[in-house]
């Protein structure tokens, strides 16, 4: 097991969004979690990547125990360089190239010599289709090739883990394709992935492990075929019958 | 015109222009750089949040914007003295304009900051950067682009209000023009000439920040 949170609890003042959230990830997996607006899917990921310090729960990463209401610092930091996180609305550097985006966290974050990082971006950066952009700033790009260089931003430094959260969602329909795209070759590769996500047709074909929330907890989790085939809860299915266009 | 006038005018121009090419600018420069470093840390500070400093950057902003830059000049320069602390009216005048001028940029980067996307920094930290990395290579950049315009306006309006260190004896433009007006008694061409110098520095450094923004634009929407 890569990935495991247990007991995962949060509250914005007065509202619970998490209580008691647990899912784990396997290396080379890729678990969707699916689930209604307001189900806390992105406070949950955001929780696991430190952008929100959790009210209580523990993460196991690698074997190794943490608290997540107690992370120090210096391993929220340690971590991070292992994780990476593409968002539903890119978040790329607006002052720095397609190429500088990606170098940029290889560099300055990593140590790693100017003239390797730049190789590494490359690759990456023409693993999602984006090297004749590479000399591009963000306000040059569509949403689709922003996104693609989120991911070669994200898959340069070899994670252990991918967080996405809905990376398709503010993007215009006919854009979606070019990044699932990418999304499916990466599944294909390995790539252990946990993903927040409305498209149930990626669920149903990318994803090995399905993790249904609604109201701040997993209302069921176990492997694709099976929650779509046959969820075993009456949520659960309403949902995707409902959900399904 | 007469000639009489005419020679006053041509024998004061450059009277009144070495002053502010010795002096004027820079007094501008010096204390606007001071004011730079300190505008930039005293923002990051409240930008962070770092405890005890930010109530201290708070407290010293509510004073220096607070009270007219001439009492704070007249503090420095004929107060302190009195409590056995004697500064030159040049030194003088800079520690005033730095403190004064760090103040109100200050508070010109710190919105510069805020305004820059709170996502750039989730994605710095994601990508591996530590904070201050962050800061100094994603967010600080992006904010000093926001704040250019209103840095400039900041920096020109300086060099018009370095004329109040004539009232500390500083002999920049104003003071020499006054210097000069004593003696030929022709105030009305004097000062006129004199304000016109100060539109010429204006006018130059309105035309740099012209190519500042240029350059500092590269990364905005060029068009896809
Ligand atoms: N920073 C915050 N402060 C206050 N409330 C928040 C904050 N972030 C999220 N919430 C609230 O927490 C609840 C869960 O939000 P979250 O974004 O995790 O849901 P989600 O499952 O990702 O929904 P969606 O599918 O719409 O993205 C929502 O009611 C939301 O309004
Ligand atoms: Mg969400």
């Amino acid at each position: 097991m890569l990935l495991r949170v247990e007991n995962v609890h949060k509250s914005f003042g007065a509202l619970k969004v998490l209580k008691g959230v647990e899912l784990s990830v396997d290396k080379g997996d890729v678990v969707a979690i699916l689930g209604p607006s307001g189900s806390g899917k992105t406070t949950l990921l955001r929780c696991v990547n430190f952008l929100e310090r959790a009210d209580e729960g523990v993460l196991t990463f690698d074997g190794e125990r943490f608290d997540l209401a107690r992370m120090a610092k210096r391993d929220v930091s340690r971590l991070r360089k292992k994780t990476a996180f593409v968002f539903q609305s890119y978040n790329l550097f607006l002052n720095k190239t397609a190429l500088e985006n990606v170098t940029e966290g290889l560099i300055t974050g990593r140590g790693i010599p100017k003239t390797e990082a730049i190789k590494t971006a490359r690759r990456a950066l023409d693993k999602v289709g984006m090297l004749d952009r590479a000399d591009h700033y963000p306000s040059q790009l569509s949403g689709g090739q922003q996104q693609r260089t989120a991911i070669a931003r994200a898959i340069a430094a070899q994670p252990e883990i991918l967080y996405f959260d809905e990376p398709t969602s503010a993007l215009d329909p006919e854009l979606t394709g070019e990044v699932l795209a990418v999304m499916r070759q990466l599944a294909e590769e390995g790539m252990t992935m946990l993903v927040v996500t409305h498209e149930l047709g990626f669920a149903r074909t990318v994803s090995s492990q399905v993790v249904f929330m609604e109201g701040g907890v997993v209302v069921e989790a176990g492997p694709s075929r099976q929650i779509f085939e046959a969820p075993r809860q009456e949520r659960t299915r309403v949902f995707l019958q409902t959900d399904q266009t | 015109m007469d000639s009489r006038l005419l020679d006053i005018l041509v024998d004061s121009f450059p009277k009144i222009l070495i002053p502010g090419l010795t002096v004027t600018l820079p007094l501008t420069a010096i204390a606007f750089s001071i004011a730079m470093v300190i505008a930039v840390a005293a923002a990051l500070a409240q930008f962070a949040r770092v405890p005890v400093i930010t109530p201290i950057c708070r407290f010293y902003i509510w004073i220096f914007r607070g009270t007219p830059l001439l009492v704070q000049l007249f503090v420095v320069f004929f107060g302190m003295p009195k409590v056995g602390i004697t500064i030159a009216p040049f030194p003088a005048a800079v520690i005033v304009f730095s403190l004064n001028e760090g103040a109100y940029c200050a508070e010109t980067v710190r919105a510069a900051l805020e305004a820059v996307p709170s996502g750039q920094l989730e994605a710095g930290l994601c990508a591996g950067l530590s904070y201050l990395q962050t800061m100094r290579r994603i967010i600080l950049p992006q904010a000093m682009r926001t704040a250019f315009p209103p840095l400039s306006n900041s920096i020109i309006a300086m060099v018009k209000d370095t004329s109040l260190a004539a009232n500390i004896t500083v002999v920049e433009m104003l003071r020499a023009t006054e210097q000069i007006n004593a003696r030929v008694y022709e105030p009305l061409a004097l000062y006129i000439e004199v304000g016109l110098i100060y539109l010429l520095f204006s006018t130059v450094l309105t035309w740099l920040q012209r190519i500042g923004e240029k350059r500092l634009s590269a990364y905005e929407n060029r068009g896809v």
